[in-house]
């Protein structure tokens, strides 16, 4: 506006006529008027949050106030800083108007596209003086942090650990003692109990027979989450619905007094040395929130886990898309070591669609069948593979996993 | 508004007329690139187009200058803040009708004091190099003061700033994407 103002005057100047220069001048006294009346504006803003804790899918509501406690009008023009996953409705830009003195409450609706720790604040802040010829700009407010929550499946079935700690738990052992489910019958020997006595039994023997029992034991668990790498497109990757897979596991295995922890391999390794109860279930869920693809070219093993983390004769449950070499080497690694291993593979095939060519589509089918040749040859070392695509189930995938422990190919070789 | 103005000049252009309907077409034109790509400069080329083409009228009594002027600053300043506000979502209730408040209302006190300024002009028609000489020391003056005005607003700003006050920065109608 200067500048034009500025142009004007020289050619009146330059070209002898008063017209160019009358024309300038409203420019002129626009832009002296707006310098005048600008003043340095007050403004105070805060972003709340109706709650920190949500579940994913839920909405939370993030309100924003912004009160001018100087003594001019000001055009203020906000934006709330968001985390990558966070979406804000309205998004972009606010404008609102506020006169001296004058409050301003403008509701955003927060909707984490997925789990994790995510963000709102502080506050973008564009300040205007009423004409509009300065401008301020800064940020206002705190940093809040909103925690969404993977959505978990209800899982009935779990996977059978082979071998139990002698605690009580709901894994029926396969050690015989005291228990509800049923072993065997044996001769009675001095120190049974006489309510062990199979009276049926001993009536068609005719000598005394005892009932032999499961009993009921807990298992330790390692959920070992791959985040070497993912497959994902607009609607969401194979990390998210791994992580609501460790989630879910981790939730029930607790629930049956099993011993879990977590191994979260990747580009970086985090863990969680195996615990009891529902403090360790927030600690996993914590965990599991802070999990993310991490680029890495490092090659790692099995020895970088720490020992105490997979202790004998745990259940490991590697819940992973099989995309990266390492982490199949992993896992071949640990079933070689006699782990208990079960594989959760989270199908990347729902996530990638073959390219619109032929050979793209031959090219999606070679890699098709490598990944059920892995599948095939992870099978044939005795490891359980559960699929588990975008729109199905985990329970079913698990209970496929049981049967395939439970059948004649498999020789546990623990 | 740009139609009006551009009429004013069309109808007292006499032989210069095609020129003017040429230069009310870029000016249109140039304003509708502005508005759409969010260009100030092509909207700043319009007001200077349409400016110029005040030249072309024949009548040349200085009065309607001042109202031309106005007329000229209303749409730049409607243009600028139509750019400025492309990116908003929402848009409280008085936000405009403020700011176009307070607009009209400096276009039409400098269209006053325009007038004042074309009275004189008219009142002492003589052109001396003393009388130019004097207009271009005020003009430069007054452009000096602002530019000082502004300087100073500027550099108080970035020293002694208020806890939590935003800091001042160049106009600027690119809004913020604050996506980290």
């Amino acid at each position: 506006m200067l500048a034009l103002a500025a142009a004007g005057l020289i050619a009146a100047l330059a070209s002898g006529r008063p017209e160019l220069a009358l024309l300038s001048l409203p420019f002129l006294v626009f832009a002296g008027a707006g310098l005048i009346l600008a003043q340095e504006p007050h403004l105070a803003a805060e972003v709340e949050l109706d709650r920190t804790r949500l579940l994913e899918g839920e909405t939370v509501v993030a309100t924003v106030w912004v009160r001018n406690d100087g003594q001019d009008r000001v055009e203020v023009e906000l934006a709330p800083v968001r985390s990558r996953y966070l979406t804000l409705e309205p998004a972009g830009v606010v404008a609102v108007d506020l006169p001296a003195g004058a409050e301003a409450r403008v509701a955003f609706a927060a909707h984490p596209r997925r789990w994790g720790a995510h963000a709102v604040g502080p506050l973008v802040v564009h300040a205007r003086d009423p004409l509009g010829v300065t401008t301020w700009e800064g940020r206002l407010g705190r940093r809040l942090h909103l925690r969404a929550f993977p959505r978990e499946q209800r899982l009935r079935e779990l996977v059978a650990p082979v071998r139990t700690r002698p605690f009580l738990g709901t894994h029926v052992a396969r050690a015989r003692g005291e228990g509800i489910e049923f072993a065997d019958i044996r001769p009675f020997q001095v120190g049974d109990r006489v309510r062990q006595i199979n009276w049926r039994a001993t009536a068609r023997r005719g000598a005394p027979q005892v009932n032999e029992r499961h009993p009921e034991h807990s298992s330790d668990v390692v959920l070992l989450l791959d985040t070497f790498e993912e497959a994902r497109d607009q609607a969401g990757g194979t990390l998210d619905a791994a992580v609501r897979a460790a989630a879910g596991l981790a939730r029930a295995h607790l629930a049956r007094r099993d011993r879990v922890g977590l191994v979260d391999f990747g580009g970086t390794l985090h863990w969680l040395e195996p615990a009891i109860g529902t403090t360790q279930l927030y600690r996993i869920i914590d965990a599991l929130l802070a999990s993310d693809i991490a680029f890495s070219y490092a090659w790692r093993n099995v020895d970088s886990i720490p020992l105490r983390v997979l202790p004998p004769g745990a259940l490991v449950l590697a819940i992973s898309p099989l995309l990266d070499e390492r982490s199949t080497a992993l896992v071949t690694d640990l079933r070689s070591r006699g782990c208990d291993l079960t594989v959760i593979e989270v199908s990347p095939l729902d996530h990638i669609a073959p390219g619109p060519s032929a050979a793209d589509a031959v090219a999606y089918e070679l890699w098709r069948l490598q990944r059920e040749a892995l599948r095939a040859r992870l099978q044939s070392l005795g490891i359980g593979v559960a699929v588990w695509g975008r729109d199905g189930t985990l329970g079913p995938a698990l209970e496929g996993v049981n049967a395939f422990r439970r059948s004649a190919q498999h020789a546990v070789r623990v | 508004m740009l139609v009006g103005l551009a009429s004013l000049v069309i109808a007292d252009a006499g032989e210069a007329s095609q020129l003017a309907w040429l230069g009310a077409g870029l000016a249109a034109l140039s304003l509708a690139v502005g508005l759409v790509a969010g260009s100030v400069t092509a909207v700043h080329t319009a007001i200077a187009l349409l400016g110029t083409m005040f030249l072309l009228r024949h009548d040349t009594r200085l009065l309607l200058a001042p109202p031309y002027g106005a007329g000229l600053l209303l749409i730049d300043d409607l243009a600028a803040q139509t750019i400025e506000l492309r990116g908003v979502s929402q848009i409280g209730p008085a936000v405009i009708g403020a700011r176009t408040g307070a607009a009209l209302a400096v276009a039409a006190i400098s269209a006053c004091a325009a007038a004042a300024a074309a009275l004189a002009v008219t009142a002492a028609p003589g052109r001396s190099v003393t009388v130019t000489a004097l207009g271009a020391l005020a003009a430069v003056a007054a452009f000096a003061a602002i530019v000082r005005s502004a300087r100073r607003r500027y550099r108080a700003s970035d020293g002694g700033e208020a806890p939590g006050a935003p800091s001042p920065a160049a106009p600027s109608g690119a809004p913020t994407s604050p996506a980290e």
